[in-house]
């Protein structure tokens, strides 16, 4: 029996909850059975699927973009068994396929959305606010979820049309190193936006603007720092009180001056 | 004063599910929530600032496995709110205000870690509910303890956000005159080095073969660039 393109996408809005009742024991496992549930009640009934079921409440841990990847194929293997064209091992080949997947897909999600399109939207879309253009946060929101749509969208019909073949559609894709592209990008925009930020403010406070270049060597150094995993909360905490302090004794000591005749 | 405080609880209450719970569309992110709260109490111009520098600062803190990230998400909600808020009742506008608001807002927030890691413990008493629910075959009664979650998420959410509220509403107006002037002396410099901070960390932690040298030569490039055409 063929899953109706209903019950399909009522399947794919609840995978925008797999993440609802996240926890430490779990992490998705409880919203993997949520979101898989409408495909099982059309397949089986009354004890044969409470046994179902009760075979997906487990733990489950993947990048929530690449989980419609998986709930996929499980559904396609799902509709194999309830036809009767599995065989004796599908339970272990649905759990393997699981455990198989669900790691790489992880790494591989946060290298390229967590730690490379995040960064790289939120860069770009900084541009914008810093000239105070409105429009910045919905250049970000375009920018950003063009890709998880698309990963949410088609990766789950994929899924769905190859089962377990699905995985080929991944590799073919060469995500890893779209991940590593996409994390590069970030760190040029990144080096492009702090150099605008920079040269937009030094005018304000009466200095060169060549002196500007000079902001590389502090941050340079924050990077080493934050490199030995030291907290971003101290770091904040000691550049703001230095600049406070910074600015209270600049101006007593220009008063100071002033007062000697030298300023 | 209550409507505004309403009106940004709600926007933490939404904001704060979109970080884990549901859709994950990024209207977490500061550079978004920040001037959608501002825009929905009447500034839109003073979320955009206050995004702009939260932005950056923990971006580097990856969602991965079990780890928690500080809520960024209530930091720039409350500060924003609270700038709002104290900038009708203190009769000021500036910057000094939305950057004593989010020095406020900053370690408050580092709490609200703590909120999140609550819900999510508590989340596991709902699995174990899941459990007992599909041994009695009830299967509608483990969907709902499945979506019981997003209320463990909400309460997190709206919990830092009252916490830099109330931290924020007690604090700031005694603190005002004494640190106004000082402000004024180094806010542009302040203004400046949160999202710079932000990025060395990012540029610390993100994972990419010569990320400094990269990120020195797009610098000094832009820098270039911009200099000659102000030329």
């Amino acid at each position: 029996m063929r899953l109706s393109r209903l019950t399909r996408l009522h399947i794919w809005f609840r995978l925008l909850l797999i993440q609802a009742s996240w926890s430490f024991e779990r992490i998705q496992g409880i919203g993997f059975f949520y979101a898989l549930l409408p495909g099982l009640r059309k397949l089986y009934r009354g004890d044969k699927l409470v046994e179902v079921s009760r075979k997906y409440d487990g733990y489950f841990n993947t990048h929530v973009y690449l989980a419609p990847l998986v709930v996929g194929a499980v559904l396609k293997l799902e509709e194999e068994r309830a036809a009767g064209a599995a065989d004796a091992d599908t339970d272990s080949l649905i759990n393997d396929f699981k455990e198989i997947v669900a790691a790489p897909y992880a790494a591989i999600g946060d290298a390229l959305f967590w730690g490379g399109l995040r960064p790289l939207a939120a860069g770009i879309a900084l541009f914008f606010a810093v000239k105070g253009i409105i429009w910045a946060p919905l250049v970000f929101l375009v920018l950003y979820n063009i890709v998880p749509i698309w990963f949410r969208t088609v990766f789950y019909v994929r899924g769905y049309r190859q089962g377990i073949n699905s995985v080929e559609f991944i590799q073919r894709h060469r995500l890893p190193d779209w991940a590593i592209h996409t994390k590069e990008a970030a760190v040029v925009v990144l080096g492009g936006l702090a150099a605008f930020l920079v040269f937009s403010q030094f005018p304000h406070h009466q200095l060169p603007s060549w002196m500007g270049l000079l902001t590389l060597i502090p941050m340079v150094l924050l990077s080493l720092v934050a490199r030995k995993e030291v907290s971003t909360l101290l770091l904040v905490f000691i550049v703001v009180t230095t600049m406070l302090l910074l600015g209270i004794f600049w101006v007593d000591m220009f008063d100071l001056l002033a007062s000697w005749g030298i300023a | 004063m209550a409507l505004n405080l309403t009106l940004g609880a709600l926007i933490s209450l939404v904001c704060g599910l979109d970080r884990v719970a549901m859709l994950q569309i990024m209207i977490s992110r500061p550079i978004v929530a920040a001037p959608l709260t501002a825009l929905v109490l009447g500034e839109p111009m003073v979320g955009l600032q206050i995004g702009m520098m939260v932005e950056l600062l923990w971006l580097a803190r990856l969602p991965v496995g079990a780890a928690v990230p500080p809520d960024d998400t209530q930091v720039a909600v409350g500060a924003t709110a609270l700038a709002v808020i104290l900038g009708h009742s203190l009769h000021t506008s500036g910057i000094e205000l939305l950057l004593l608001c989010l020095m406020v807002a900053i370690p408050l927030g580092k709490v609200g870690q703590y909120f999140e890691r609550m819900a999510r413990q508590s989340n596991g008493r709902l699995a174990r509910r899941v459990d007992v629910a599909l041994r009695k075959g009830a299967l509608f009664l483990a969907e709902v303890q499945h979506l019981r979650g997003l209320v463990n998420f909400s309460l997190a959410a709206v919990g830092t956000y009252l916490l830099i509220m109330v931290g924020g509403l007690l604090t700031i107006p005694p603190v005002w005159p004494l640190v106004e002037q000082s402000l004024s002396y180094s806010s542009g410099w302040v203004q400046l080095a949160l999202p710079l901070v932000g990025i060395a960390v990012i540029l610390g932690t993100i994972n990419v073969s010569r990320a400094i040298t990269l990120f020195c030569a797009s610098f000094c490039m832009a820098f270039l660039l911009m200099w000659l055409v102000q030329k």
